[in-house]
């Protein structure tokens, strides 16, 4: 290499680079940077040998790259000129791409990556949904050039942009095309980047400093890490521009020790540029000097703040000062230091050869530009994206992103690391941009954005970062110092239990005083995170110190094993599993029994939660808990329960569903002589008369029942309070009352037509079906809704005399409320299900069904639901021939018999079920709105015991007392590895009545599936 | 990396071989300026793997800088270490990516694997175990490195084969 001593050199250079390049040329473009963690470098020995084998060295590159964002596709590599993309690639199928893409020009089809929504194949990596959106400015050359050769960066027009500058700019004019281009650095506070060059460049001094910040500490973040492994010229080359500007003498390169590919890439790179005479004295002959050292951290992410850095530069400890004076007026040694990002100075060059007004033309209208975004947590594609400022976070987590991995719901998104704050999934239609984010409490940070899903605890992610906080402080001043460590110490208390009422507030007292008071950006901003949490995740917060509950089941003090942590009634699963594995089925139903009184029914109808939470999941499938405590109750030897008779206090129950019986059962069993009122001629709620026998046979529903009510229960049946009985008159006779009258008055469809003879509403229809009242059901049957109530009446409907039947649904298949083995069976069944459509009128003569007109629908932006709105398309109509019509949209409680202060369930303690009456409790359907029978059940068991302390005369606590757990038992056997045991259903063909469809698990399955329970109740 | 300078003497007693700080200091002719401070310290615990006292000492009065600063810097900086160091140094990371990731069961796993926790090394000096904030590689969590070599999607499982390969 040889000196290039004036800019005309350089130019000829460039030019002859470009010629010989050609860009036709066989190209296998790898990453090896990040890569070389999931083995690029045995992938790219192998390309070596399968080309020398192929003798094909001549005519194919083998180009080691930098990043190519896409991380978690690694390792990663590209073959040119065909641009096709190659993902998780390991040295096996090296030989198959040489053959057939080097060698024929054809993809290799099952290498290609494949869309995991669509399962569509994309061969070209501008194709992919995960790089159409980017906007690569920062990231131009990452994974497109060979970092280690400051040819390829010439070539691409590098050091083009300070030739520009050298001759033809003064440094006033540099700083006003940064100026016009709005760059604001992107290290995290977003200050204008031409302001800080001015006010540097305006200090009288003979010298002056430059300082690029390569302090990457964010946890979570790595795009400076990309651009500095990747394409370290685009730095260096910032460095030069912005020394040029502001006047700087000498510069330094502040690398984190932690980046060994980076410091190694950086000492490549700026030897390269020494040699070439491009750094260093008087550059390309222009009169200019600027010489540039590297400085490694030595971890601190502290040394991230200006006045710190300097200090560490200086050989001291990374330890602040007080500003002002402000680095650019008196900095390292005391001279103007202008200290930049390694981001902002990526994008340093692309300004200066496209203008201000074109880098203006991108984002919005205070934040210019694209911004790096270090994509990680719980998101299926981890990597690095660049996206113009304005995007909004939903489409970065989900377009771009892939969504949330194992069909998880998202639950927030933490920009900023720790000094920044997390946006709840409800604010993720905000456009991206500095100021947006801090109006909601968050910033923009550094740029790493991490993913929370359902099962993070918001809680212990404050405590996580304020932990790291804590141990990263300085300690120079008292606020961050001792206020980090007594929040920190607060949020481990209420992470282990030990939570306050008032702490929230405390918390929050603190959080001001540490922000205003401490001495620089990492006090600063330490309360970040606490703050950002509480405003959106208070519940969480109140949950952990008043229930002493982790919904989430993460803070370990706090639960057993998640399945009975997530579990409403808290059942102890890996206990009754464990009777199951063992074939002790009475032990398992007798287990099941103390917390809950409904075994059989729930091992057929329950939603089962806590599989969703079951950590097996996590591995392959979740064990399938409901199931087996089908089995229990299947396999153990029944026996006949003891009547009891009671002489206690009388309450009253309104409601003989799961919440009245089990709230009944549960005050028999203090002593109580529970009465219960039910308006219909049986008792069962919705067990009875929503679910249908197919799924829940009505004498398995009548033996728990008979079961219940002998405890000593006092059922009067056919009796509906309001119209036989007045609420007022219950209210004197009896001294407590709960009121579990559920849900059950349907909505109306509002659409014309409706009042026809053969239009039926779902629950009414259920209802008259499950109590064996006639009804006419029609041969072709339209059912409108998408949940439990439509799948039931559609399945039923079949089992009658329907010859067709349709359900018309206004969204899509995932976002269907009904559980997803109901929407299979019914697909299965022939059901067919009409996706985004809508019903606009009914139509028929003579007062009768004849058909049934719709709209399609398509979906359009997010609601408060977190789901897309349907909209109508126009002139979409088509219309279904069909003679009866059964709306299922909704469920709604009928409240008239209650006095107006109870009509309402917000004005209902939800965590004692007290109303605004003096002991009238409420709780279930009626109070939640439509929701589960085991949610039910719990409310049951909650009224219970507050009616049971009413009646005492004791105060209804709300706070918890929180039990210290005993210590876990040691662990005797290994969980199997076996697959899933799946449960039998009745064939199709023997379906057409209304014999159960599950079949449940044979004493052999049930056994193996309990063998899959990792026993998270006991010890690691 | 480590084997030569440090001489060992049974399990607790280590004498150090100081003739390797002289290509260090030959390095850095500057005296009495504490810019090479950082850069110093790197480079013996390059050499020895950790900062042994003797070394420090000398470095002190080699280039005439007191030995207070010298540990000032050496004891804020999480890169340095004053005790000695087992042959593979692993690097845990419980940064944010990696702790939503299951980073805490990793962790669990080595510390039961290797009877060790943060800053501790095994009684054989076969590894020291660190755990860190952030190692970059948010894309591949959890994840540790071991040396120079990063693992990533760990599971405790393994978690156990990585360990048992050293």
């Amino acid at each position: 290499m040889k000196k290039i001593n004036s800019i005309k050199e350089l130019n000829k250079l460039r030019k002859t680079l470009k010629a010989k390049y050609n860009p036709n040329k066989l190209r296998v473009r790898i990453c090896m940077t990040g890569c070389r963690a999931s083995g690029a470098e045995e992938v790219m020995r192998a390309f070596e040998e399968e080309t020398k084998k192929n003798n094909l060295c001549k005519k194919v590159e083998i180009l080691p790259t930098g990043c190519h964002g896409f991380c978690a596709m690694a390792p990663v590599l590209v073959v040119d000129p065909f641009d096709i993309f190659y993902g998780k690639i390991t040295p096996e199928n090296v030989s198959e791409i040489v053959s057939q893409t080097l060698l024929k020009g054809e993809p290799v089809m099952n290498l290609v990556y494949e869309d995991p929504v669509t399962y569509q194949k994309v061969v070209h990596s501008k194709d992919i949904p995960f790089y159409k959106e980017q906007k690569k400015i920062v990231l131009r050359n990452c994974g497109e050039i060979d970092p280690t050769n400051i040819f390829h960066y010439i070539r691409r027009d590098g050091y083009l942009a300070i030739e520009k500058v050298l001759d033809s700019m003064s440094s006033r004019q540099v700083i006003e095309k940064v100026r016009i281009s709005g760059l604001r650095g992107r290290g995290g506070a977003g200050f204008p980047t031409w302001k800080k060059w001015e006010l540097a460049s305006n200090v009288k001094s003979e010298e002056k400093y430059l300082v690029c910040n390569g302090d990457e500490g964010d946890p979570g973040a790595f795009m400076d890490r990309a651009v500095l492994e990747g394409d370290p010229h685009s730095v260096i080359e910032g460095m030069l521009i912005s020394a040029y500007a502001t006047g700087a003498t000498k510069g330094f390169l502040y690398v984190r020790a932690e980046y060994p590919i980076a410091v190694e890439h950086l000492g490549i790179a700026l030897e390269q540029a020494k040699t070439l005479g491009l750094v260093g004295e008087n550059i390309l002959g222009s009169g200019f000097s600027f010489d540039i050292s590297i400085k490694e951290g030595a971890g601190a992410f502290v040394c991230g703040e200006e006045t710190a850095l300097i200090a560490s530069i200086k050989g001291k400890r990374g330890m602040p000062r007080p500003r002002p004076p402000f680095p650019v007026e008196s900095g390292l040694y005391g001279k103007p230091t202008c200290i930049n990002n390694v981001e902002t100075l990526a994008n340093i060059a692309p300004i200066i050869l496209n203008g201000g007004v074109w880098y203006a033309k991108i984002g919005t209208e205070k934040s210019k530009g694209t911004k790096v975004f270090a994509l990680a947590g719980k998101v299926n594609n981890t990597g690095l994206v660049e996206v113009p400022m304005g995007i909004t976070l939903r489409k970065i987590v989900f377009d771009i992103g892939g969504g949330i991995p194992d069909g998880k719901q998202c639950k927030a998104v933490q920009t900023g690391g720790p000094s920044g704050g997390c946006i709840p999934t409800k604010e993720l239609d905000t456009m991206v941009d500095y100021d947006s984010l801090e109006k909601l409490g968050a910033i923009m940070g550094s740029g790493g954005l991490i993913v929370a899903d359902e099962n993070t605890c918001m809680v212990d992610l404050a405590r996580f970062f304020m932990d790291f906080i804590q141990d990263e402080s300085c300690g120079k001043c008292v606020p961050c110092r001792i206020g980090t460590k007594r929040m920190l110490e607060m949020l481990e208390r209420i992470t282990q239990g030990k939570g306050e009422v008032g702490d929230i507030e405390k918390l929050e007292m603190l959080a001001k005083i540490v922000k205003d008071s401490s001495l620089c950006g990492l006090g600063q901003t330490a309360p970040n995170p606490i703050l950002s949490t509480i405003r959106y995740f208070r519940d969480e917060y109140e949950s952990h110190i008043i229930d002493k509950r982790c919904r989430s089941s993460v803070c370990e003090s706090l639960f057993t094993s998640p399945c009975q942590n997530t579990c409403p009634v808290e059942l102890d699963v890996p206990g009754y599993i464990n009777f199951i594995k063992e074939g002790k089925y009475e032990e398992a139903v007798k287990l099941i029994r103390e917390k809950l009184p409904f075994p059989a029914v729930c091992g057929r109808i329950c939603h089962h939660p806590c599989e969703r939470r079951c950590r097996r999941g996590e591995i392959d499938k979740a064990v399938a808990i409901c199931a087996l405590k089908r089995a229990a109750t299947d396999y153990a030897k029944h026996y006949k329960p003891v009547r009891h008779k009671i002489k206690g206090i009388e309450v009253a129950i309104i409601g003989a569903g799961p919440a009245g019986l089990t709230c009944a059962f549960e005050l028999a069993k203090l002593g109580y002589a529970p009465v219960v009122f039910e308006s219909l001629p049986k008792p069962g709620g919705m067990l009875r008369v929503g679910i249908p026998d197919y799924r829940l046979p009505k004498n398995i529903l009548d033996e728990e029942i008979k079961w219940i009510l002998c405890a000593g229960i006092k059922i009067k049946t056919n009796t509906r309070i309001g119209k036989d009985i007045k609420f007022k008159a219950l209210l004197k006779k009896y001294r407590a009352t709960f009121i579990a009258v559920g849900a059950h008055s349907g909505y109306r469809l509002g659409i014309p037509g409706e009042d026809k003879n053969g239009v039926a509403e779902g629950i009414g229809f259920l209802r008259n079906l499950n109590l064996g009242k006639k009804q006419k059901v029609g041969n072709v049957i339209a059912i409108i809704g998408g949940g439990n109530v439509a799948i039931d009446a559609a399945r039923s409907s079949l089992r009658s005399d329907a010859k067709k039947v349709y359900i018309i649904y206004r969204r899509t298949k995932s976002e269907m409320p009904a559980m997803e083995e109901e929407i299979e069976e019914a697909i299965k069944e022939g059901i067919e299900i009409i996706y985004l459509a809508s019903p606009k009128r009914i139509l028929g003569e003579n007062g009768k069904v004849e058909g049934i007109e719709c709209l399609q629908m398509e979906l359009g932006d997010y609601d408060e639901s977190g789901r897309r709105k349907p909209m109508p398309i126009k002139s979409s109509e088509f219309t279904l021939e069909v003679d009866m019509v059964i709306p299922a949209i909704g469920q709604k409680t009928d409240f008239s018999f209650l006095p107006e202060e109870l009509q309402s369930p917000d004005k209902i303690n939800w965590r004692t079920l007290a109303t605004p009456l003096s002991g009238v409790f409420m709780g279930g359907d009626c109070r939640t709105g439509p929701a589960t029978a085991i949610e039910a059940i719990a409310a049951g068991k909650k009224a219970a015991k507050n009616i049971d302390k009413f009646l005492r005369g004791e105060k209804i606590e709300e706070v918890k007392i929180f039990v210290e757990r005993p210590p876990k038992r040691k662990r005797v056997e290994e969980p199997s590895s076996l697959y899933h045991q799946r449960i039998a259903v009745l064939p199709l063909s023997q379906r057409k009545n209304f014999k159960e469809v599950e079949l449940g698990l044979t004493k052999t399955k049930a056994k193996l599936e309990a063998t899959r329970c990792l026993r998270c109740d006991l010890e690691e | 990396m480590v084997s030569d300078p440090i001489i060992r003497e049974g399990k607790l007693g280590t004498r150090v071989d100081l003739g390797k700080l002289e290509d260090i200091f030959s390095k850095h002719p500057e005296r009495n300026n504490t810019n090479l401070v950082i850069p110093v310290l790197q480079e013996i615990q390059q050499i020895y793997g950790y900062l042994p006292a003797e070394a420090l000492k000398k470095m002190s009065r080699h280039f005439n800088i007191p030995l207070s600063h010298i540990y000032g810097v050496a004891t804020f900086y999480a890169q340095f270490s004053l005790e000695p160091r087992g042959k593979n140094l692993i690097k845990l990371c419980q940064g944010t990516a990696c702790h939503i990731r299951g980073g805490k069961e990793v962790l669990k796993a080595v510390e039961n694997l290797l009877g060790i926790g943060h800053k501790g090394t095994t009684s054989d000096f076969k590894f020291s175990l660190e755990v860190v904030r952030c190692l970059g590689t948010c894309f591949l969590a959890p994840v540790m490195m071991i040396n120079r070599n990063y693992y990533g999607k760990l599971t405790p499982e393994k978690v156990r084969q990585i360990l048992k390969s050293y």
